[in-house]
């Protein structure tokens, strides 16, 4: 048997969505490799490995919990870090939801560009590559890092797409004629398009002016939603202010019934709430965000699995076979 | 007044960073550093850095609502806004250096922790004599003076706190006590603890679970214990110390300031500089003006790491030494902690002056107290540099033969000293560190700090 043959999927599994993990390991036919992370009353985070990895192909599963991303950033980093002490022969970083993706600019004076930051830092800690799900920024993909000794240390990171899922949902549960896509921002336009494009449907926009990070401005509607049923699409639903207004706005402007389709619910602060009093009919979002018990809390809450997903592309990039297959296709 | 220099500080200790900015006679840079409601950290410097020398104090400590990783990110996101915004230089000053000890859990030979059983019902309450109940996972969990009331009858409280926390959902962590932090008012969900075997199928995946696991005892007992390495494997545990020190040169630290390592190889953990300052002069100082009749007294170190830290002091104030020695084997088969102590060196009718570098859950400076009183000690003394006493570090030092704690305020202080009264003592590290800053900025040596002697 050659060393090739002998080289697994060991598939380890951080604290922030072991549910997500399972389903992956499930998928894959494989179980979650044994391990334990803990905090000491220090709060130091400590991680103990109970199987060899030396000359496998690891992928490190972490989600961001709400509220305890920075906990949950730390934990990953020392795990990969601990995979590449213990020789692991590549370790991949799965991160459905990557932390601090939409701090990926320098918007103000002596702003910190924390995305770039994450993806370097994961990448010092030892990751060769990195698996994510609708990144904000794509530009996160390509960190330049001046440390890094030439272009091919350099983590390469495939973004995953929850679109063909968002496709198949909206396909299996409209009509595609009575639907209008609504991207709630200008940013989120190409996102919408795209959607709007592969439907054969009407296409809207909303525009909001956006004062300070998480407070809402004005917003105005580009194009026609009268009596159809307007689903909006977006990355990331985090305190839903948006979602809610743009749901108002598109009301306002007639629309028969108004949903969403949002990949990570983030859902953090008063989002529930928000959610539970508003004109939306259903926020469907996927399980790349660990979402505990909001689904029993909010009635409108629908989740998508997108561990399929995740699973084929953590099997295809182990054997080497292409990814983008899975950037139109979602597997059942 | 100096110029073209910015202090920054983290949320960790306001305290000593506006003592330090005193010190240096300039304001602390304005900045706001809070959280998004999702849990990321938020961080913007209001004034400009632009071909500055930036220090950023953060010290890394974590227990008692303290978030150590938060902490950590906050400062790797600080060095990075800072370098993104032009900083000529940014120093990273952390009087406790995270991730710097190694897990003290009790080993056992192969090197993995000891997880036993529960063999018996928690002792009544800490009294003078008691044994502050020791280190084994599977040791009931300790709960101060005022918690233990209800397990008279030997219940063991970390089943309960089990089923408690698996209801309790919502149950809130309490507060974030990062000074000037704007938080958004959330629990923590998922904040520690939860879930930690994977493999395992019982995981209640989002279930917050308010309590954490300890150096000394896991509350969460049945996910720990049933944990086992793969046949033929030996588990365990990732050192995170070059890891910090490399996220901290990635995020941009061009120079680091720190006190009194745990092990001063971290230093060379580094590719840049790191000066390491010492707290010995400000402990020996002490010693000097606070101890009567200190040149009669001991000088103990609690275990063997800490002998050569211990007897640096002894040999420079001329004061006798003894050593407590750790044993790890187990005496009895029966015996429920593994790790007996035996004192070297003659400690009756003296005073005694515990020398350590860092008092964290204070187990081993209170147990050492206990046994140099039964051999003799009239007073004990404890001499620390940083004092994290995170769990319930504060009720057992209270509770135990200890007459006096000293710290510095590497950590912040304001509570503990609060809660141990009269029995604590804190030494002020601001104008070390104002000094070694002022240093570092001029260009000026620093040896001058290390040894004062």
């Amino acid at each position: 048997m050659s060393a090739e043959m002998a080289n697994e999927i060991k598939l380890i599994s951080g604290r922030s969505h072991p549910d997500l993990s399972e389903k992956i390991a499930k998928r894959l036919g494989i179980e979650v490799a044994r391990t334990i992370s803990l905090n000491y009353s220090n709060q130091e985070t400590s991680f103990t490995v109970g199987e060899s990895v030396r000359d496998e192909d690891v992928f490190v599963m972490q989600s961001t919990a709400t509220g305890d991303v920075n906990e949950g950033l730390m934990e990953l980093l020392i795990i990969i870090s601990a995979c590449r002490t213990a020789s692991a022969r590549r370790i991949t970083a799965v991160i459905p939801n990557f932390p601090y993706a939409r701090q990926d600019k320098k918007d103000k004076s002596r702003a910190p560009i924390s995305a770039r930051l994450v993806a370097n830092m994961l990448q010092t800690a030892g990751a060769n590559h990195i698996v994510t799900v609708d990144l904000h920024a794509s530009q996160v993909r390509c960190c330049p890092d001046p440390k890094t000794r030439g272009v091919a240390n350099r983590a390469a990171v495939d973004n995953l797409y929850a679109e063909p899922s968002f496709l198949r949902y909206i396909r299996e549960n409209f009509t595609a004629e009575d639907c209008v896509i609504v991207s709630p921002d200008a940013g989120g336009a190409k996102r919408a398009t795209s959607i709007a494009d592969h439907l054969n449907t009407a296409f809207a926009l909303i525009h909001k002016e956006r004062p300070r990070p998480n407070v809402v401005g004005r917003m105005v509607l580009v194009g026609n939603v009268v009596d159809k049923i307007a689903i909006l699409v977006d990355d990331m639903a985090d305190t839903c202010g948006t979602l809610v207004k743009a749901a108002a706005v598109l009301k306002e402007n007639g629309a028969k019934s108004v949903l969403a389709l949002v990949t990570h619910g983030i859902l953090s602060g008063n989002a529930i709430e928000t959610l539970n009093g508003s004109v939306l009919e259903a926020l469907v979002v996927t399980n790349t965000v660990p979402l505990g018990d909001k689904v029993e809390r909010c009635p409108k809450l629908r989740v998508i699995d997108i561990s399929p997903t995740i699973a084929e592309a953590i099997r295809r990039t182990h054997n080497g076979e292409s990814v983008s297959y899975l950037f139109t296709h979602a597997p059942v | 007044m100096v110029r073209n220099i910015v202090v920054l500080g983290g949320n960790s200790h306001p305290s000593l960073v506006e003592s330090v900015c005193g010190a240096l006679g300039l304001p602390p840079c304005n900045r706001i550093l809070g959280k998004f409601s999702s849990g990321e950290s938020r961080c913007e410097i209001q004034d400009s850095v632009r071909g500055k020398d930036v220090y950023i104090i953060q010290t890394g400590f974590g227990g008692n609502g303290a978030r150590l990783n938060d902490h950590f990110m906050d400062l790797c996101i600080m060095i990075s806004a800072c370098k993104t915004g032009s900083a000529r230089r940014v120093t990273a000053v952390l009087p406790l250096f995270p991730y710097s000890r190694q897990p003290d859990l009790p080993y056992k030979k192969s090197g993995a922790p000891l997880f036993k059983a529960s063999s018996e019902g928690s002792k009544n309450d800490y009294t003078f004599d008691s044994v502050p109940p020791t280190p084994g996972p599977g040791m009931p969990k300790s709960a101060g003076l005022a918690g233990l009331a209800g397990l008279a009858n030997g219940t063991d409280i970390t089943n309960r706190l089990l089923k408690m926390s698996v209801t309790n959902g919502n149950e809130s962590t309490g507060k974030l006590p990062n000074g000037n932090a704007k938080t958004n008012g959330d629990g923590f969900p998922f904040t520690n603890g939860t879930n930690g075997v994977n493999g395992s199928r019982e995981l209640t995946p989002t279930t917050p679970k308010p309590a954490s696991y300890t150096t000394h005892d896991y509350v969460n007992l049945s996910l720990v214990s049933s944990f086992q390495a793969k046949p033929g494997y030996k588990q365990w545990v990732a050192q995170a110390g070059t890891l910090v020190a490399n996220l901290m040169t990635c995020a941009g630290a061009d120079h680091v300031i720190t006190m009194d390592l745990h092990d001063p190889q971290v230093q060379g953990f580094f590719d840049v500089p790191v000066d390491n300052l010492y707290g010995r002069p400000l402990l020996q100082q002490y010693i000097q003006r606070n101890i009567p009749n200190y040149k009669d007294a001991v000088i103990i170190s609690p275990d063997a790491g800490g002998a050569k830290r211990a007897t640096a002091i002894a040999d420079s104030m001329q004061i006798d030494f003894a050593l407590i020695h750790k044993e790890r084997r187990p005496t009895r088969i029966t015996d429920r902690q593994n790790a007996s102590m035996i004192l070297v060196g003659n400690v009756s009718d003296r005073v005694c002056i515990l020398i350590d570098d860092i008092v964290d859950t204070g187990n081993t400076i209170t147990r050492a107290a206990k046994l140099l009183k039964k051999e003799g000690a009239t007073k004990i003394y404890a001499l620390l540099t940083h004092g994290v006493f995170s769990d319930d570090a504060v009720s057992r030092i209270n509770a135990s033969a200890l007459d006096k704690v000293v710290v510095t305020n590497s950590v912040p202080q304001a509570e503990h000293k609060a809660r141990l009264g009269a029995k604590l003592d804190v030494l002020d590290i601001a104008p070390i560190f104002a000094e070694a800053i002022r240093r570092v900025h001029h260009g000026e040596s620093i040896s001058v700090l290390f040894n004062q002697d």
